[in-house]
């Protein structure tokens, strides 16, 4: 332990601890198709990007309804804190291509000002109307969804009824390392449909019963998804508020939200297998990363190391 | 004024947003506002009415009535006094503020603190039961409960109001204001917010030190560029209540988003004018 401090070994043992009475198996796989783009900056062939994903994927969304899920947490316009606009918009626009009833929805974890967090982000510039497509989910209305095999300390939680009411809920995070959860990624995103108006900001709830157990809790919750993520320019360090800025240059997206953060990590340079929400949602990652059928960039050519906090450095991929 | 009862639903309460459902926080800060401009009317009637309904056996208010748990909207509940909930009523809801502290306060949490070598948590108060106390729901706390002013319960008001203002005081970030509650995150300084900052000013505001000051001197620099309406609202029910509103600030020029914070920029008006609905005695 002679290179550990106190910080490094509790926080390593409550870990070990919770994945080895936790961990659950799951069922056998299917095959999960994880589409990677390149994409080096944030420009119009974004909406081309999406609308060869989407149709990769082959997703039947006509006349349903698809709600997008951005990542949005501070007024900081001018770091990667933020799902950038453009890759919001290009996705509405590549939805409604085929048929779908697009609308927006956050819940942001500590501000309170979600619309205005947008507007200071750039969204009611890039998207049309913005407003009248765009639901606080910290203010919508509520519903209590039971949770009967939890990883975490919660027997259910209120969610916003905007994300359990429609058809496809697009979780579309920013690539961020996550100074509590390793990397916050598409399944951590599923956080801001948790209801900010019946929990409080932050949704302090979520840390107290475990938040890799949350992490896998809404992902069983919610199993109509779909994941876009944004990996143009994530956040290294510190994240998700105070890292610093890593351009891996790639957008992430697949049907299977765990497949596409196991995909993620391994861009990030960080190992799926250590990562305990991915261990708890699905029981054996080797099993998840067996099962990922890659398209687009393979994930060596785009491999980008995100830099990692020492207290998560056990996570690195070797 | 008049967008507000244009927006109260018909079962009495109000919802964050136009249309939507009816909640606690937004119905009692929207009862604060029009009650502040001497309205009793009808629309008040029935708003306290659907208030004094969703009020639990254990004395708090939830969120929203379809939540069976006490939360934090009880402090802005109980803000309106004993006049218009009743005494009764009144009386539980200080009740219930009193006896609750953050989870960070209680054994578990900390040895927690000693083991990892945290500084021990000063008792404050939670969004909700069963965890962390952070700066809105602390500070509103404070608001509520030193508004009870002489009530029968002072002799365990005046602790609460002690420990709420050590742990505000506490939890003061390294540039002056408050942000949620956590001033550092891993060792990394983290930056105020104009609403936390407002809010937290207000509630301290019989108290005077530097570090008081401070904030004061963060928030006056905030105002002229803050990006809403509830920061804006909350720094300058600060500010005021500290007397440090600078004179000539200009008008508030953030539109309201939600019910509630055109509620909040109506109360920041009032206490312009001379009548802080926040700090007035029951």
């Amino acid at each position: 332990m002679s290179g550990l401090n106190r910080r490094e070994f509790l926080t390593g043992s409550a870990a070990g601890l919770a994945v080895a009475t936790c961990a659950r198996r799951s069922p056998a796989r299917g095959e999960a198709l994880v589409s990677v783009v390149r994409r080096p900056d944030y420009t119009q062939e974004l909406y081309g990007d999406l609308r060869r994903v989407l149709a990769e994927h082959r997703l039947n969304v006509r006349g349903k309804r698809v709600l997008l899920k951005p990542n949005l947490v501070e007024f900081e316009p001018d770091t990667p804190i933020n799902t950038h606009p453009l890759l919001v918009h290009a996705a509405l626009e590549a939805f409604r291509e085929l048929g779908a009833e697009v609308s927006i929805g956050e819940g942001p974890g500590h501000r309170r000002n979600t619309l205005d967090m947008a507007e200071a982000a750039g969204y009611f510039q890039a998207i049309p109307r913005f407003e009248n497509l765009f639901t606080d989910l910290n203010l919508d209305r509520v519903a209590e969804i039971r949770l009967p095999s939890p990883h975490s300390r919660l027997n259910s939680i209120y969610l916003a009824q905007s994300a359990l009411s429609c058809d496809l809920l697009v979780s579309m995070p920013k690539m961020k390392t996550h100074h509590w959860a390793g990397a916050t990624l598409s399944m951590k995103n599923l956080f801001g449909t948790v209801s900010g108006g019946v929990y409080g900001w932050p949704k302090n709830i979520l840390h107290y019963a475990g938040i890799p157990g949350c992490i896998a809790d809404l992902y069983h919750a919610l199993p109509k998804h779909f994941a876009i993520v944004d990996g143009i320019v994530g956040m290294e360090g510190n994240g998700p508020i105070q890292g610093t800025p890593r351009r891996a240059g790639v957008v992430v997206a697949g049907a299977d939200l765990a497949a596409v953060d196991a995909s993620c990590c391994q861009i990030m340079s960080i190992d799926p297998h250590r990562v305990e929400y991915l261990r708890l949602a699905v029981g054996g990652v080797e099993e998840l990363v067996k099962s990922i059928h890659q398209i687009g960039e393979p994930v060596a050519s785009v491999r980008t190391p995100f830099e990692l906090l020492p207290e998560w450095r056990g996570i690195r991929l070797s | 004024m008049l967008s507000l009862l244009a927006s109260q639903n018909p079962d009495g309460g109000w919802p964050y947003l136009r249309g939507g459902p009816s909640w606690t926080e937004p119905t009692a800060y929207v009862l604060l506002a029009l009650m502040a401009q001497g309205s009793v009317d009808e629309p008040v009637q029935r708003g306290l009415r659907w208030l004094n309904a969703a009020q639990r056996p254990d004395g708090g208010w939830p969120p929203q009535p379809t939540v069976p748990q006490s939360a934090w909207v009880t402090a802005v509940a109980a803000l309106l006094g004993p006049a218009a909930l009743g005494g009764d009523a009144y009386r539980r809801a200080i009740q219930w503020i009193v006896e609750q502290t953050g989870a960070d306060t209680n054994f578990p949490s900390r040895l927690r603190q000693f083991l990892t070598g945290q500084s021990q948590a000063d008792p404050g108060w939670a969004w909700f039961p069963g965890t962390s106390a952070w700066v809105t729901p602390t500070a509103l706390s404070m608001l509520a409960l030193r508004k009870a002013g002489r009530d029968a319960h002072s002799a365990q008001i005046l602790p609460r109001l002690q420990m709420g203002a050590a742990y505000l005081l506490h939890h003061a970030c390294s540039d002056g204001g408050w942000n949620y509650g956590a001033a550092r995150a891993l060792d990394y300084d983290a930056h105020s917010y104009p609403e936390t900052t407002g809010v937290a000013l207000l509630a301290l505001s019989r108290q005077d030190s530097p570090a008081i000051r401070k904030a004061c001197g963060w928030a006056q620099a905030q105002l002229p560029g803050c990006r809403t309406s509830e920061g804006e609202s909350w720094l300058r029910l600060g500010l005021l209540a500290h007397g440090q509103l600078p004179p000539n600030t200009p008008r508030p020029v953030r539109s309201p988003r939600t019910v509630q914070h055109a509620a909040l920029a109506l109360l920041a008006s009032a206490a312009a004018g001379g009548r802080n609905a926040f700090l007035e005695q029951s």
